[in-house]
């Protein structure tokens, strides 16, 4: 969330010193990681507050469906774009998305959040996570769209056939 | 169910977030349906994609260390 391996781990130790300070208010039974991250979360909120305000920028970028995209485009979506896509510009995909957006993604991709548990983390009804989910896989999926097109993985003339190198 | 139904549903039942009776449903379907299929397998890749490209950043030992003090 970050984005500084520094100010990340700082925000870790912080939270863990605060996890234990407050270990009272954890409720045994509930889920202890959506709980960390939850302290976690708010640590990074107070901290980088002023960043909220890049959450309204998002694009609407519509209904996006990149396997339909590409499809129609004539790209065999799994075999022609996903694996020749690298972890480097997934990372820098994510790291694109306003922070509300990238959280989530964060929490229900990468970490395996269940909706609920993301929606305790968050402080959010669940429709929310949804909402938001959608949003920023959309953006997500233009963003590697666009990422594809500007590094000839896929070509938007309709052909099929993509460069080996 | 049929293919627009499949894709409205598709990414909660990447996540794992359908009830038994939409999965079974959802499973029927992708089982005679080769289009929507390929469309599940897409997604759950780009969901794989994501966590293996992200999941790299992990903490350096030092800093794993450090903190298990702190619980210490």
């Amino acid at each position: 969330m970050t984005r500084d391996p520094d100010q990340a781990q700082d925000l870790v130790q912080e939270a863990y010193l605060r996890a234990l300070r407050y270990q009272h208010s954890y409720q045994p039974g509930t889920n202890m990681k959506a709980w960390l991250f939850a302290i976690m979360r708010n640590l990074f909120w107070d901290r980088f507050k002023g960043s909220r305000k890049e959450d309204v920028s998002l694009d609407d970028v519509g209904e996006f469906v990149l396997y339909e995209k590409l499809r129609d485009e004539g790209a065999r979506p799994e075999a022609d774009v996903l694996d020749k896509l690298a972890a480097t510009e997934v990372v820098a995909a994510v790291e694109k998305l306003p922070p509300l957006h990238r959280e989530v993604v964060l929490l229900v991709d990468v970490e395996g959040f269940s909706y609920k548990d993301a929606a305790q983390t968050l402080g959010v009804p669940i429709g929310t996570v949804m909402s938001r989910l959608h949003r920023a896989r959309q953006q997500l999926q233009k963003s590697l769209y666009d990422y594809a097109v500007e590094s000839g993985i896929v070509h938007t003339d309709g052909a099929k056939e993509v460069p080996t190198q | 169910m049929n293919c627009k139904d499949c894709s409205e549903k598709l990414d909660r039942y990447v996540d794992r977030e359908l009830n038994s009776t939409e999965v079974l449903e959802l499973s029927l379907h992708l089982e005679s349906c080769p289009d929507c299929q390929d469309h599940y397998e897409f997604q759950a890749h780009l969901k794989r994609l994501v966590k293996h490209s992200c999941e790299c950043d992990t903490a350096p030992p030092a800093f794993r260390e450090k903190l298990r003090q702190i619980l210490t």
